[in-house]
C-alpha cells in the first residue's frame, strides 16, 4: 500500500520543517539577546524604530530588537503581563497609572512633537488659529447645530487620550452625540474617514504628513498650545529579566547621537522632521509638561 | 535590508508558517475526522454541530486567548512561545481544525457508503478498513488541506496577536499589510495584497493540477 508511503513521506517533511523552525528560533536564542520593546504605533509606523534600532545593532551585533507596534493602552498592558522589556509610549495619564502601579519604571524622555486638529478646509465651525480648548468648545457647538462632525480614534491609545483630555478641559462631554463619530481604528483610517465626511479630528502631525497627498479635504486648523504637546516617554517594565539591556537602549535613545538622528527624521521627505528630539527642549520644561498631562487619567 | 529581499523574506515565511499549521491540523484532523464518520455514539450530531460552528470563531478571538495562555504570566508563558513563528503555527493549526475536520467529514462521507462497509464486509479490521477510506478519498483530503492552509495563510488575528508582526522574525503577509495600512502606504498594502492573491492562487491551480493526476 503506498499511502503509508505517503503518509510517512509528509510526516518526514513536516518533521524536517518542524525542526528548522526550532534550531531556527533556538539559535536565535541562544546567541543573541533578545530585548522586546512595546511601543506606540504612531512612532513604529513612521520607520524611525527601525532606523534607531539598526544604528544601536552596529555597536550591539549580538543584540536582536523586537518591536511590537500597538496603541500606547495595549502597549502598556502587555507590560503588565510580562510580555515587553520596555515601552515606548506617549500616553501620560496612562503612563502615570502604571507607574503608580509599579510595572513601569525609570521614565526617559527621548522625543516630542505636537498634536493638531485638523478639520474640513471651509472649517464650518471656525477654529482656525484658535487655542486648542475653544477650538473644542466651537466644534462641539457647531455639532450640536448640525455643522460640523468630529471623528474619533476611540481605540484608548495616546491620541485618543488627548482628545478626551481636550474635552475635558474644554468641560464638555460629546459621548453619544450623533455628530460624534467613534473609528475605533489606527490614525491613517480616522484621518481616511474624516476625509471622507469630512469631519474634524485630532492627529499626530507624522501621519497626517504622509497621508497629507490623500487628504484633499483636511486643513491642518490648530497646531499651537501647550496641551497639544506630545510627549514620547521610554520605560523599563519593572518585572522584565532584560532591564539591563532595556537601560542600555533607552540611554542610547537618549545619547546625542540617536538624539541627531530624531531630529532629522522624516526632513527629506516632508520637508519637515516628524520629532523633536528630547535634547531639544531644557528637560526640566518636559518634565513640567508631562506632569501636567498626566493629571488626568482615562481609559486603563 | 532590500525591500524586494524583505517581501521575499515574508512570502517564504508566510508559506513556511501557514504550511507547518496545515500539517499539523492534518495530523489531527484526519483521526478525528475518521472517528466522527466510523463511530456511532450518542452525541456525535452535536460533536460534528460543534465543529461546524467552530469553522467561523473569528481569529482574533482565538489568537487573543492564545496570547493569554502564551503571555509570560500566562499558564504556557515558561514555555517561552509567545512572538514566536511557531505559536503562529499552532494557533493557525488550531483555528483551520474545525475547517478541515468539517470538509474532511463531509467529502468522505460519500465515499464511505461504499468503500468502508465493502472492506468491512471483506473481514478487514477498522484501522485497515480506515487506511483504504482514506487512500480512495486522497484527492479530497489533498484539497481539504488546501481550504485549510488558504484559511490559515489568510488569516490576520493570530498573527497579530501571538505573533507580533516583529520584522524579519514573526511579520507574514496578513500583518504586514495591516502594518502598511496603519502607515497610510495604502498603495503598497494592495500591491502586497495582489502578491498574496497571485501566490495563493498559483497554489491552488498547481494542487488542482496534481490533484486530477492522482
Amino acid at each position: 500500500m503506498n499511502l503509508e508511503r505517503k503518509i510517512l513521506l509528509i510526516s518526514i517533511v513536516g518533521v524536517i520543517l518542524a525542526s528548522a523552525l526550532l534550531i531556527h528560533w533556538f539559535l536565535l536564542k541562544r546567541e543573541t539577546k533578545v530585548l522586546r520593546v512595546s511601543t506606540t504605533t504612531s512612532l513604529y509606523a513612521t520607520g524611525l524604530l527601525d532606523k534607531l534600532a539598526e544604528e544601536f545593532k552596529k555597536e550591539h551585533p549580538n543584540v536582536v530588537i523586537q518591536f511590537i507596534a500597538v496603541g500606547s493602552g495595549e502597549a502598556l498592558r502587555k507590560a503588565s503581563q510580562g510580555d515587553a522589556d520596555m515601552v515606548l509610549v506617549h500616553a501620560p495619564g496612562l503612563e502615570k497609572e502604571y507607574m503608580d502601579k509599579g510595572v513601569i519604571i525609570e521614565r526617559k524622555i527621548f522625543a516630542y512633537n505636537y498634536f493638531i486638529i485638523v478639520g474640513p478646509k471651509d472649517d464650518p465651525a471656525g477654529i482656525r488659529n484658535l487655542d486648542p480648548i475653544t477650538a473644542m468648545k466651537k466644534i462641539y457647538m457647531a455639532g450640536e447645530k448640525g455643522l460640523a462632525i468630529f471623528v474619533s480614534r476611540g481605540d484608548n491609545s495616546g491620541t485618543h487620550e488627548r482628545e478626551l483630555f481636550l474635552w475635558s478641559m474644554a468641560g464638555l462631554n460629546p459621548e453619544g452625540k450623533g455628530w460624534y463619530k467613534d473609528t475605533g481604528s489606527g490614525m491613517a483610517q480616522t484621518l481616511m474617514v474624516a476625509n471622507n465626511m469630512p469631519a474634524y479630528t485630532l492627529s499626530d502631525i507624522g501621519t497626517f504628513l504622509k497621508l497629507k497627498d490623500k487628504l484633499t479635504q483636511l486643513d491642518i486648523l490648530v497646531s499651537k498650545g501647550d496641551i497639544m504637546f506630545n510627549i514620547y516617554s521610554a520605560y523599563i517594565v519593572a518585572k522584565s529579566p532584560n532591564r539591563d539591556l532595556a537601560r542600555e537602549f533607552i540611554n542610547y535613545l537618549i545619547s546625542s547621537e540617536s538624539q541627531k538622528i530624531i531630529g532629522n527624521y522624516g526632513v527629506k521627505d516632508f520637508g519637515q522632521s516628524l520629532f523633536y528630539p528630547a535634547s531639544s527642549k531644557p528637560k526640566s520644561e518636559l518634565i513640567e509638561a508631562w506632569k501636567q498631562l498626566s493629571k488626568n487619567s482615562y481609559g486603563g | 535590508m532590500n525591500f524586494l529581499d524583505e517581501v521575499i523574506q515574508i512570502v517564504f515565511r508566510s508559506l513556511m508558517v501557514s504550511g507547518l499549521a496545515t500539517i499539523l491540523a492534518t495530523l489531527w484532523s484526519i483521526p478525528i475526522s475518521l472517528f466522527l464518520l466510523t463511530t456511532d455514539f450518542k452525541y456525535r450530531g452535536i460533536v460534528q454541530d460543534i465543529f461546524n460552528s467552530l469553522v467561523s470563531i473569528p481569529t482574533v478571538v482565538l489568537g487573543l486567548f492564545l496570547y493569554i495562555l502564551l503571555s509570560r504570566f500566562g499558564p504556557l508563558g515558561f514555555l517561552g512561545l509567545l512572538y514566536t513563528p511557531i505559536a503562529i503555527s499552532i494557533g493557525q493549526a488550531i483555528l483551520i481544525t474545525p475547517l478541515m475536520v468539517s470538509v474532511i467529514t463531509t467529502s468522505l462521507r460519500r465515499l464511505k457508503g461504499g468503500v468502508w462497509e465493502t472492506a468491512i464486509s471483506l473481514g478487514a479490521t477498522r484501522l485497515q478498513a480506515s487506511i483504504v477510506l482514506l487512500d480512495e478519498g486522497l484527492a479530497q483530503l489533498v484539497r481539504s488541506m488546501l481550504i485549510g492552509f488558504n484559511r490559515a495563510i489568510g488569516e490576520l488575528g493570530v498573527a497579530l496577536m501571538v505573533g507580533g508582526n516583529i520584522r524579519g522574525f514573526t511579520r507574514v503577509m496578513t500583518t504586514a499589510i495591516a502594518l502598511e495600512v496603519t502607515r497610510g502606504n495604502f498603495e503598497l498594502a494592495l500591491n502586497l495584497g495582489a502578491i498574496f492573491l497571485i501566490i495563493t492562487g498559483t497554489l491552488t491551480v498547481v494542487v488542482r493540477i496534481l490533484g486530477v493526476r492522482e
